[in-house]
């Protein structure tokens, strides 16, 4: 049984290996209105949102619930293993740069100036209180999404305890697989948008995706990736243009997709180090 | 990032994530797994026949119920139920080798009135009572002969009646709810009023729950005719004023999840009854020393009544089928004691309805003052009743109920039960009774159609 619904600009689905329908249509509603709250809580556009009262706040204490608090102590963690590199503050940087495919490159000044605001390390976080210097902002990014799959499908195995696989606009992840093996899934080609450049076996664990497929600009035969270094507010050079990695975890796989996003031309290294099945696309 | 860490960003990354998801849920989850933030909503729509064998007493009960459950957890229910009932019903006297008179409970008199109408006929109904029927008379007689060997039966019984009940519930903290509920029905001769509440207690993470529950309730009765002096002639159709009778009861249970698949309940309930309990329609054949009827006497019963009872029941689930099983013995200190085992299997079908075979035994011990018959001119008697509810008896149903799942939201359901009743045997050594079946058994068959569906 599989129930889709749109999520975080993508489209969502959940799959369930049953043939209770009924159990099926509960446990999939409640999987996504898990995501949509997810999505309204940490969405970067909504002012209402925990995310848009923090940057909002910027310049004073901001008091954060608990799940915002793990996300933040997980923000903080990331920070220091990938030594400044992955960094939740750097969303401020798109007042510099647009990447919609166009050839504007911008001021060198400007990104200067803007990367005064970036950086983990200049907040103040001490749990639940978050001090951010005025004009800072908090984007979780893509790990919002990533997030939402693991939550989303815990609960499908607490609610309906069948093999379930839950797919948030290609990062997904399963319980366990179904009866007759394996869940099947395609990997997009960037350039081939609907024709999968390979099909996996997934039997367990999560898989996820980061790249630039559709977020780019291109100027004088140089493609400037969406990935920028926090530290010198520009973009990351020779990186691939999409990395899936599959782990335990949503979470885990997208951020060492992440990670390897960051190392540039040093990405497949960096992966084959942590002993993960990954698939880099150049 | 330092490339030669390798492996250890790894095992960093696998920590914080492991930090991250186990951490505090999410305050969506304290709401339980209802998705819904609106209320969740059932309506049952049912119809039911039942039909006792022999031109006996057939009911026709059409009933309607709604239940709303709010999302903070409150929840009301209101069930309106309307029957109607008509056919023969024995008036407790014993079959005899002659012919019997009687009148029906509107008459004054065993007299049969004389007409002088141009075309007199007598109507017989299946089981063997004949009516005057005159036809241009507009006056229905209201005596009625029995033939010789059949048992006596008043089928001048009609009555609809009207039932509503309301329940309303709430948390009082989270692992505890209260409810109150009312109820009143109605139909010509009787009325009741009810009042119940209950306090329920979950511990365990819900697995275990105890409830305490209360129920008082007030009766009145104005029976056709007027209410017959106990124990009185039959024949001289003395009348005293209505009559009123209070029960109270109490119920403690207890529901304990034994395992995933497991469920047990246990219910212990008594409850106490003062005021009038006779049946005003039912009399007593009053015999002499051969047997031969020579009159009868409206019957009595006491004016309490105390009764306890203890109810077990277990559901078993299966893959997809689901066992249900459950026991119930009663005692009350009229004498009566029961015991009663159902047991249903539902087989779940693939489409979602199942086919639900269900069989229930029963048996009771009569009441101490029940007889067949008393003897003329008993003066040891204080109470006497002949209806065939208080004696022993055995009784067998077996049955099945069919579900379809028309939708999602709903499930259309039939149920078809044969009942069969065989009473205790009771040998009459009296002359005149030879060869006369005084304790005939009772056959019923329920069809029943219910709607269920949620909003």
């Amino acid at each position: 049984m599989a129930v889709s619904f749109q999520a975080m600009a993508s489209p969502c689905e959940i799959l369930l290996h049953t043939a209770d329908a009924a159990l099926a249509a509960r446990t999939g509603r409640a999987a996504a209105e898990e995501v949509w709250r997810i999505e309204a809580k940490y969405s970067r556009y909504r002012p209402d949102s925990v995310i848009g009262r923090i940057n909002a706040t910027a310049g004073h204490p901001f008091s954060v619930d608990p799940e915002t608090a793990g996300l933040l102590d997980f923000a903080q963690n990331c920070y220091q293993l990938s030594q400044g590199m992955f960094d939740v503050t750097c969303g401020v940087l798109r007042q510099a740069w647009r990447f919609d495919g166009s050839d504007l490159v911008p001021d060198p000044a400007l990104v200067e100036r803007i990367c005064q605001r970036v950086g983990f390390g200049r907040l103040d976080w001490q749990s639940p209180v978050l001090t951010m210097l005025p004009g800072m902002e908090m984007d979780f990014g893509g790990l919002g999404k990533e997030y939402a799959a693991d939550r989303a499908l815990g609960m499908v195995d607490a609610m309906a305890g069948v093999p379930a696989l839950v797919n948030l606009g290609g990062d997904l992840c399963c319980n366990r697989p179904p009866p007759d093996g394996s869940w099947q899934v395609g990997v997009e080609r960037p350039d081939r948008e609907r024709m999968p450049a390979r099909v996996l076996e997934l039997t367990g664990g999560a898989l996820a995706t980061s790249g630039d497929t559709h977020r780019f600009l291109l100027k004088d035969g140089i493609r400037y990736s969406h990935i920028l270094n926090p530290q010198t507010g520009w973009p990351v050079h020779g990186g691939p243009r999409s990395v899936t990695v599959a782990a335990l975890s949503c979470v885990e796989a997208g951020m060492l997709a992440t990670f390897a996003l960051l190392q540039g031309d040093q990405a497949e290294v960096f992966l084959q180090q942590q002993g993960v099945p990954f698939w880099c696309l150049w | 990032m330092q490339l030669n860490q390798g492996g250890m960003i790894r095992e960093g990354l696998a920590l914080a994530v492991c930090a991250l998801l186990t951490g505090a849920p999410a305050q969506a989850y304290d709401n339980g797994f209802t998705a819904d933030d609106s209320a969740t909503g059932s309506t049952n729509l049912g119809v039911l026949s039942y039909q006792e064998g022999d031109g006996r007493i057939g009911v026709s009960k059409y009933q309607a119920n709604v239940r709303n459950v709010w999302a903070d957890d409150h929840e009301f229910s209101i069930d309106l139920s309307f029957d109607t009932l008509s056919g023969g019903s024995p008036n407790g006297a014993l079959p005899s080798r002659t012919v019997q008179t009687f009148a029906t409970p509107s008459g004054r008199s065993l007299q049969k009135p004389v007409k002088k109408a141009p075309t007199v006929q007598t109507c017989t109904t299946p089981s063997g009572t004949t009516y005057n029927c005159t036809a241009g008379s507009s006056e229905k007689s209201s005596i009625y002969d029995v033939s010789a060997g059949r048992l006596p039966m008043d089928n001048s019984f009609s009555d609809k009646r009207q039932a509503i009940s309301m329940s309303y519930g709430g948390s009082l903290a989270p692992s505890t709810r209260l409810a109150l509920g009312g109820a009143f029905s109605t139909e010509a001769d009787y009325q009741s009023v009810s009042a119940n509440v209950a306090l329920t207690q979950s511990f365990n993470q819900k697995n275990t729950t105890l409830s305490l529950g209360v129920n008082v309730e007030r009766d009145s009765s104005s029976p056709v005719g007027g209410t017959p002096v106990p124990l009185s002639n039959y024949a001289l159709f003395q009348r005293q004023g209505d009559q009123t009778k209070a029960v109270n009861d109490v119920l403690l249970g207890m529901t304990q999840v034994m395992t995933r698949r497991w469920l047990t309940r246990l219910n212990l309930s008594a409850d106490n009854a003062q005021g009038y309990h006779n049946d005003p329609y039912k009399i007593v054949s009053a015999l002499d020393s051969t047997g031969r009827v020579v009159g009868y006497l409206y019957e009595n019963r006491p004016d309490r009544r105390s009764r306890r009872s203890i109810y077990w029941e277990n559901r078993y689930a299966l893959d997809r089928d689901t066992i249900t099983a459950s026991v119930r013995a009663m005692r009350d200190d009229w004498g009566m004691s029961s015991k009663t085992v159902d047991l249903r299997y539902r087989f779940a079908l693939s489409d979602g309805g199942f086919i639900e075979p269900h069989l229930r035994w029963y048996t009771q011990t009569a009441a101490d003052f029940y007889r067949l018959y008393v003897m003329q001119g008993d003066p040891y008697l204080k109470a006497v009743s002949a209806d065939s509810r208080l004696g022993g008896f055995t009784a067998k149903t077996v049955g099945v109920k069919l579900g379809y799942e028309m939708s999602r939201d709903s499930v259309f359901s039939l149920r078809f039960e044969r009942y069969q009743q065989t009473g205790d045997v009771n040998l009459a050594g009296l002359p005149q009774l030879q060869g006369l079946d005084l304790n005939p058994g009772l056959s019923a068959t329920i069809v029943s159609a219910d709607l269920q569906f949620k909003f």
